[in-house]
């Protein structure tokens, strides 16, 4: 579904990401990890079409997006979260529903259309906030939310746009283990319906609860790969994170 | 007692201008993302637009080149396209930049288009301006009476101005361009695309100004250089900051509040040296107004309101999400 080939990024002359490949298949849950400054979120960024790779291609479903905006990334079926929750504060959470709905952006071309959305596309809206327990909040500003039910509408929008394939940022930070286990039983639960995860995260425990198949970057650059369990594992990981000690346990 | 009436008519009708700059204004602002501070670009294209399209050719003591005498109802049209092409010509470069930068380049655009009125004589009669200018309906009352003709085809065009940017802001444009202002990032991730959405928002407030600078021709019954400085703009924003930006109840408030306070001294009958300290005061008093808003209601007179849906049943919502096998 996804493929990175040798992309890399530079900063003027800094690198950010360096020669790096990638690979999702439909259906998967694949993990991105790295210690701060690995270049996992400038990856993110190069994917997702937030800056341009200075070289390498990005293909989605067959398509070649190298180079794609931002927007036409999105359009094409590929949505990312950010790595602090984010929403428009000043918008009820309904609105924020629908911005991402497809009927939404059926309508936009359009200046004076979707004043009043369809039923249907409210009711699904309105199923959605109940899945992630928001339905009690369609009305309410989403700057009057907390930040754990600002993390649940992260997936709850997410979903209007019916995505193909999910970017993930730091889905687990700042998130308690109650609120963890909640997140793996809904990521699972897209996944059923057919979305493709692809997840930055530092948490090793939660990459490892819910991701097929990981990548580890270090200075922009891959340092491992395969099935989770052996890319955490793998003493260059273990280095990386704990500086020559052993044991994912601890991570 | 008459007297009192038709200012209070005339006022309410430069009330009824200002108030469809400051919707125009609210619709860039408080609805999208763009902080403007050349509106008044626009609303000197709408005005000069108009009379060049519609009054008669020159005359020996008047310069400009053109003078089509087109009808007025094409007048209109025309300075309404004309705001929207002025828009997106100053939009191509200026969308480019961040918010703070747009409203330093806005500026500077407005200014660019002050001198060119000023200097350009062939076009606009330069500083002298184009005067004599006629008005709709002129024949059909008797010109004591014309105020208030006046101040209802004003009032037509301020309730036209607030349908239509009340419609826009409510459709999914009008979500997306919200979007847009609470965070462009996050409103790209949902297929959003900044520049586009922002140029056509730049258009239409581009064009609903420029017809509120036709009905500023009417009432003036002329147009020049000096009635397009950069004060109109911090007029408007000032009264779009009074009424509460993102409202459209509030952006019509702040527009009438404003004039009332800037204009209302002026029918005093004092002498001259008090009526210099008068039109001190009154700056004053809308600054000490302004200052007072933003330290005891920041969000304006009327803040914005939450957009109302009538929604599903939550009950049948978890219902459909079980059936689904979502939940």
């Amino acid at each position: 579904m996804l493929e990175v080939r040798n992309v890399s990024l530079y900063y003027g002359g800094i690198c950010a990401v360096n020669d790096m490949s990638l690979e999702v298949a439909e259906g998967e849950i694949v993990g991105l990890i790295g210690t701060n400054g690995a270049g996992k979120t400038s990856l993110f960024n190069v994917i997702t079409g937030f800056a341009r790779a200075s070289s390498g291609t990005v293909r989605f479903l067959g398509r070649d997006v190298t180079g794609y905006s931002g927007p036409r990334i999105a359009q094409a079926g590929m949505l990312r979260t950010f790595q602090t929750p984010v929403g428009f504060p000043k918008m009820t959470v309904m609105e924020n529903m629908l911005v991402f709905s497809r009927a939404d952006a059926a309508a936009r071309p359009s200046i004076f259309r979707g004043a009043s959305p369809a039923r249907a596309v409210l009711e699904e809206a309105m199923e959605f906030l109940a899945i992630f327990g928001l339905a009690a909040r369609a009305g309410d500003w989403v700057q009057d939310l907390a930040a754990p039910e600002l993390k649940m509408l992260e997936f709850a929008r997410a979903m209007m746009a019916h995505p193909k394939m999910l970017l993930l940022d730091e889905p687990a930070a700042g998130v308690n283990p109650a609120l963890q286990g909640n997140l793996i039983e809904h990521i699972g639960a897209l996944r059923r319906r057919g979305v493709t995860f692809l997840v930055v995260d530092h948490n090793l425990r939660f990459i490892r609860d819910i991701c097929d198949r990981a990548y580890a970057m270090a200075d922009g650059r891959l340092i491992a790969s395969g099935p989770t369990g052996d890319v955490l594992n793998n003493p260059d990981v273990i280095r990386l994170y704990l500086g020559g000690g052993a044991g994912e346990e601890a991570a | 007692m008459e007297g009192i009436l038709l200012f209070a008519i005339s006022i309410g009708t430069l009330a009824a201008i200002y108030g469809m700059v400051t919707l125009a204004l609210n619709l860039e602002t408080g609805t999208g993302p763009l902080w403007d501070l050349g509106i008044v670009s626009f609303f000197g294209i709408g005005a000069y637009a108009y009379v060049i399209l519609t009054a008669a050719p020159a005359e020996g003591h008047q310069h400009y080149l053109y003078g089509f005498g087109l009808p007025m109802w094409l007048g209109v049209i025309g300075a309404a396209l004309a705001g929207a092409v002025a828009a997106w010509f100053i939009g191509l470069p200026s969308l480019r930049l961040r918010k703070e930068y747009f409203l330093i380049v806005t500026l500077a655009f407005a200014e660019v288009l002050r001198q060119l009125y000023i200097n350009e004589d062939w076009l606009t009669n330069g500083v002298a301006g184009i005067y004599g200018l006629e008005q709709p309906l002129r024949g059909l009352v008797e010109a004591r009476q014309y105020t208030y003709v006046l101040f209802a085809l004003a009032i037509c065009g301020l309730l036209a101005v607030w349908a239509l940017t009340r419609m826009i802001s409510l459709s999914a444009f009008g979500r997306a361009c919200k979007a847009l202002r609470e965070n462009e990032a996050l409103a790209i991730t949902a297929g959003i695309d900044p520049r586009r959405t922002s140029m056509v928002l730049y258009v239409l407030a581009g064009a609903f100004t420029a017809v509120a600078g036709v009905f500023y021709v009417w009432y003036n019954t002329l147009v020049v250089p000096g009635q397009f400085s950069s004060d109109l703009t911090f007029f408007v924003w000032t009264a779009l900051i009074i009424g509460g930006v993102g409202s459209s109840r509030g952006a019509l408030f702040g527009a009438f509040i404003f004039i009332l306070l800037h204009d209302s001294l002026r029918f005093l009958q004092v002498s001259g040296e008090t009526a210099v300290t008068l039109t001190s005061l009154r700056t004053a008093l809308i600054g000490l107004l302004l200052i007072l808003i933003l330290r005891f209601r920041p969000n304006g007179i009327f803040p914005e309101t939450r957009v109302v849906f009538k929604l599903p049943d939550r009950a049948k919502a978890a219902e459909g999400a079980k059936r689904k096998g979502l939940a």
